[in-house]
């Protein structure tokens, strides 16, 4: 309105001037800033041409510079509408960019998913195979958190069901084992500590599982425990073909024994003759003396006596050989090796002695016991010992065997036997403890071999190296028990 | 007075201390005299050889055995009537030892009249 009345107040017609500062602005506004100009020039010379008389100099200048302040006014306009054209864009392109992103994250997080399911089933396969379950449950009220298929199966619980209740999954384990597995898992919560334990599973049905598990204690910031995560492996098969294994060895180990015993039985046989040839002797002087005219009773009796003492070692050789052919499951007593090295000296003594091999002792008094399976100790030693008497077979000059023991260092005793024969095979140091490996025409190729197994079982060692200036020596340790190192 | 000086001993060489006390103890009860040796080297020291009339030894013993002990005693000029007594003998260590001269070869555990009787014919001889 005020606009109109200053177009009135200079005489200025409204219709064009409306229609020229309309026409102005749609230039502008449509195109740009260059033709606008031209425009508002045009309007101007229109103005001029129509309108020259009907007005004063005074409101021509005016109308000019109307048209001027207009042009300027639009062409701020038209920069202003440029700026904002300009943000606009290139906040759509920021908007298209971050689309983009968005998008590939997207992607990325798809592949992570499809990653992190491939790694799943990977693990699920892996836990098939090694028949390990993972788990992680809540120190608080025992809750279940994560159980993996694995350990559904392992103890025979459906997954459809939900996860089973503490008191269900300790239903499962073995009645003797219930103890055991509790005392770990207590110890562990009061300890914040790792656990490991070995029990037996008994599902419905009687089927008995052997389950090695091993749990993990998660704290949270403050140092409280909240919760174990572990895993329990199905250990089941490879306790039997551990049990099947150790049966096998302790045939193979019996068979070992009969052998060498097969390859003594000729010293066997004059050990036992000649206490049985003493007493018979005896018992027939003895006769003699009470068969007189006037029998010599204390001479009878200094006889009968004799008879006694044949008869008694005659049956000492007997025992001690029994005890060597007798089949059993190892056991776990304390054992002195100087005894086990005296008692496989008496039965090899004679053997020696005809071969004319020297013996030399020197065993600790002070010896620890250790703790092991006597009857298989005894069968290393022996066969120890007639190995390097057959070495010594051929072998002139001196026929030496050497027994020595102490206690070594680590809590081990330590026995070493050397005799002065022919010595390792060069090159060969290490194959005599091979399977199958023998120098002797008859030998099993197995006696080394088990007497080394037999050691390794106990937690020691057995290796050989050669002696000085010839024949070999083969060294064994053994762990002293732990309660009786001190 | 030569012959009367030499006693007519029995030697005994055996490893085995049950098997010496043994033999003692039968030649004892049998009223003859005996003197027993753990080993051949032994009774060579002891130079009891050239007064013993009846040798009783083992084979088999650490050192010298029983049949080394008597080529040893032969090819000193000493040949004592010998008998042999051992644990497991074989035929042919029965024959060495009776080609080499000795009387008897008795395997443990033994008959000890034979051993007497032979002892006795030894000494006689």
């Amino acid at each position: 309105m005020g606009l109109a009345h200053l177009f009135l107040y200079f005489h200025l017609p409204q219709p064009f001037a409306a229609f020229a500062l309309s026409a102005i602005a749609i230039t502008f506004w449509y195109g740009g800033t260059k033709p606008g100009i031209v425009a508002t020039v045009l309007a101007s010379i229109i103005r001029y041409t129509q309108w020259a008389e009907a007005s004063s100099a005074v409101s021509r200048a005016l109308y000019d510079l109307v048209f001027v302040i207009f042009a300027l006014l639009m062409m701020g306009v038209n920069r202003a509408r440029g700026e904002l054209e300009v943000s606009v864009a290139q906040r759509t392109a920021d908007l298209t960019r971050a689309n983009e992103e968005l998008n590939l994250e997207i992607a990325e997080r798809k592949r992570a998913e499809e990653k992190l399911r491939q790694s799943e089933a990977y693990l699920a396969e892996a836990q098939r195979l090694t028949h390990t379950g993972s788990w992680v449950w809540e120190v608080d009220g025992r809750d279940v958190l994560h159980l993996s298929d694995e350990w559904y199966r392992i103890y025979g619980f459906d997954p459809a069901e939900g996860m089973p209740a503490w008191e269900k999954r300790l239903q499962r384990i073995h009645p003797d084992d219930q103890a055991k597995w509790q005392t770990a898992i207590e110890r562990a919560i009061n300890e914040h500590s790792e656990y490991e334990v070995e029990f037996r599973l008994l599902l419905p049905g009687g089927v008995v599982r052997h389950l090695y598990t091993v749990g993990h204690p998660v704290e949270d910031g403050s140092g409280k425990l909240v919760r174990f995560v572990g895993s329990s492996t199905d250990v089941t098969e490879r306790k039997q073909a551990e049990e099947a294994l150790r049966q096998a060895q302790a045939d193979l180990a019996r068979i070992s024994r009969v052998t060498t015993m097969g390859e003594l039985t000729a010293s066997l046989a004059h050990e036992v003759n000649q206490p049985i040839g003493a007493a018979v002797t005896d018992a027939n002087t003895c006769l003699r003396w009470l068969n007189r005219e006037h029998p010599d009773l204390e001479e009878a009796r200094q006889a009968a006596s004799r008879v006694v003492k044949d008869a008694t070692r005659a049956a000492e050789v007997i025992n001690r050989t029994r005890l060597l052919f007798k089949k059993g499951t190892p056991q776990s007593e304390l054992v002195d090796m100087n005894e086990v090295v005296r008692e496989m000296l008496a039965l090899t003594v004679g053997d020696m002695s005809r071969r004319s091999i020297a013996v030399r002792l020197e065993l600790a008094e002070d010896l620890p016991q250790i703790t092991g399976d006597h009857v298989q100790l005894q069968q290393v030693l022996m066969n120890l010992m007639v190995n390097g008497i057959d070495a010594m077979k051929d072998s002139d000059g001196t026929r030496e065997l050497a027994i020595h023991s102490q206690r070594a260092d680590d809590h081990q005793v330590k026995v070493t036997i050397s005799d002065t024969g022919m010595g390792l095979p060069p090159r060969h140091e290490d194959k005599i403890f091979h399977a199958f490996f023998t120098t002797k025409p008859n030998g099993t190729g197995m006696g080394l071999r088990i007497s080394r197994s037999i050691i390794e079982a106990h937690g020691g060692r057995l290796w050989a190296s050669d002696n000085s200036p010839r024949g070999a020596c083969f060294h064994l340790t053994l762990p002293i028990r732990a309660d009786s190192r001190e | 007075m030569a012959t009367e000086a030499k006693i007519k001993l029995v030697a005994i060489v055996d490893d085995d201390e049950l098997m010496r006390g043994a033999l003692q103890g039968l030649l004892k009860a049998v009223g003859l005299p005996a003197q027993a040796f753990a080993s051949a080297e032994d009774f060579l020291k002891s130079g009891l050889q050239h007064k013993t009339a009846c040798l009783i030894a083992d084979i088999r013993m650490p050192g010298m055995s029983g049949l080394e002990l008597q080529a040893k005693l032969n090819s000193e000029r000493c040949s004592i009537p010998t008998i042999f007594i051992t644990a497991h003998g074989d035929a042919k260590m029965r024959m060495q030892a009776l080609r080499a001269g000795a009387t008897e070869f008795l395997t443990k555990p033994f008959d000890d009249e034979i051993l007497l009787e032979n002892v006795r014919a030894a000494l006689e001889s």
